[in-house]
């Protein structure tokens, strides 16, 4: 019930497979190193979905906290 | 074994001081300099030992000459320091040196430490204004002598910080820093960050560099620090036969006290200041044995791939690796060397860079876990601000092995008594009967 809530709160439909998308756990790589993270994925292809808002908020924090000299 | 010479350059002859010409030369996987001095012989100095290559370790980046140089070209480097206009990287860190005091007597030291003259605050104020007249808002870094030993070290600091300096280190011995109001004082004026002298956690290195068993200072110095919140990096002046069979026990320390340390920086001995002897080979450590006995003792947690040469100064002067520690795993970030440097790098760029990267991850992050959207993300970016760690290493010049071309690609500048931008090896720069360039004679024994 809770998880249905969920599917429905993100709104998102995968493309590809048509089925609501749902949270996660996925390894984001950056840099070479591996991070386990949450976030909107497809149940049936894995494909993954970045909000905007994430894409130009937390990650990109993450990006930048990353940087090399 | 042929030897096979691989490159030419400048450097200076050990006695006289005199600009000569200088030979790289290949012995098996050893990297020698060869010169001769007209006057007092030729010289043969280890450079590099083994693997990554000499050869292979480059990052080529183009010339980012001073914004506003002090000094004419006139005699050739390294006799116009100022900085002169064809200096070829700009100030990452500007160093300060506040006394000539010292409340040590180390066997090694660059500054030849012990004498009793302190610039008074206006004095200071000038050379933090010609540091940003010569090089805009770089890091400072606070040396001597020892700095706590300046009763005004707050007000030093507060200076600095009103004159536009966002990061400000402090170059320390750390035995003043068990003293917990000391350090409350320091940081409330605004202190970033601590470059802690740590050869070790044997009492018996101590004894043989620093003449004193001060471990157990050392380690209240880190307490109060922790207490007090205030980043630290651990600094090992590491000497063959001395302490470099226990790098990675200084690594696992510093982990230990995550977040407050942030990284441990290792510099290889150099033969510059107050030196016990004349160095011969067996004296030196160059990086890529560095590198190669963190790999070693860290029994393959640290990989010699994790290393990458610098992107502000020259390559042959440092490596550097970067971490996350994350439930108790080291998680290294930043490809590995092996990646194909390709393009030449603007040199201003890795300045820019470098100094952004210090005063994010060498100062300590006040990042507090929020609640909302996306937390996991949250919770990454929080882990990064507060477990971010490195491990460096820089292979400072002296009169033996200094090669020019490395020296005009200095990043680190210190303020010499009358204003002027001197590369820290040219400034340190002593010859065997302690003749210097820049750095004012002294008591030297």
């Amino acid at each position: 019930m809770d998880k249905k809530k969920k599917i429905n709160k993100s709104g998102w439909i995968c493309a590809k497979c048509s089925c609501p998308v749902e949270e996660g756990p996925i390894k984001a790589m950056y840099l070479s190193g591996n991070f386990d993270v949450k976030l909107l994925r497809c149940p049936v292809c894995k494909n993954v979905l970045v909000p905007e808002d994430l894409a130009l908020g937390q990650m990109l924090e993450v990006e930048k906290g990353l940087e090399d000299k | 074994m042929m030897e096979e010479r691989i490159g030419v350059t400048k450097s200076v002859c050990p006695i006289c001081l005199k600009t000569i010409e200088a030979y790289k030369v290949r012995n098996d996987e050893n990297i020698y300099l060869v010169k001769k001095c007209s006057e007092h012989g030729e010289f043969r100095t280890i450079l590099w030992r083994g693997e990554p290559h000499y050869e292979e370790w480059e990052r080529p980046k183009t010339a980012a000459y001073p914004l506003n140089p002090f000094t004419e070209v006139s005699k050739g480097c390294p006799y116009d320091c100022g900085l002169c206009y064809d200096h070829r990287q700009h100030t990452c860190t500007a160093l300060i040196e506040i006394t000539d005091r010292c409340n040590l007597n180390c066997k090694f030291c660059f500054a030849n430490a012990g004498g009793n003259n302190d610039p008074d605050i206006g004095t200071i104020k000038y050379y933090y204004q010609r540091i940003l007249e010569s090089s805009g808002t770089c890091n400072i870094q606070l040396s001597g002598g020892e700095p706590t030993l300046r009763e005004d070290l707050g007000e030093i600091i507060k200076l600095g910080h009103n004159m536009g300096f966002e990061f400000i280190q402090l170059n320390t011995n750390g035995l003043k820093l068990k003293d917990l109001d000391f350090v409350k004082k320091l940081k409330s004026a605004g202190l970033n960050s601590v470059f802690l002298q740590f050869d070790g956690l044997d009492d018996s290195i101590y004894s043989t560099l620093r003449g004193q068993k001060i471990l157990k200072d050392k380690l209240a110095a880190i307490e109060n620090l922790e207490k007090i919140g205030i980043g630290t990096i651990l600094v090992c002046t590491v000497v063959p036969g001395v302490n470099d069979s226990s790098l990675y026990d200084i690594v696992k320390f510093g982990l230990d006290h995550i977040p407050t340390v942030r990284g441990v920086h290792f510099q290889p001995v150099s033969y510059f200041g107050r030196i016990p002897t004349i160095p011969k080979d067996r004296d030196r450590i160059t990086l890529p044995e560095l590198m190669d006995k963190l790999s070693k003792q860290s029994e393959g947690i640290i990989k010699v791939t994790d290393f990458k040469p610098p992107g502000c100064e020259n390559a042959l002067c440092s490596f550097h690796a970067n971490y996350v520690g994350m439930e108790g795993k080291l998680i290294h970030l930043g490809g590995d060397h092996n990646e194909c440097i390709c393009n030449i790098e603007k040199g201003e760029e890795g300045s820019r860079k470098t100094k952004a990267f210090v005063e994010r991850n060498w100062s300590l992050g006040q990042d507090k876990l929020k609640e909302g959207k996306y937390s996991s993300f949250t919770q990454l970016l929080h882990i990064i601000k507060n477990n971010y760690f490195s491990i460096s290493a820089m292979a400072f010049q002296d009169a033996w092995n200094l090669d020019i071309e490395r020296l005009m690609d200095c990043c680190i500048h210190v303020v010499s008594k009358k204003g002027n931008l001197i590369p820290f090896c040219a400034y340190n720069l002593t010859s065997q009967h302690g003749k210097n360039l820049y750095r004012e004679m002294r008591h030297f024994k």
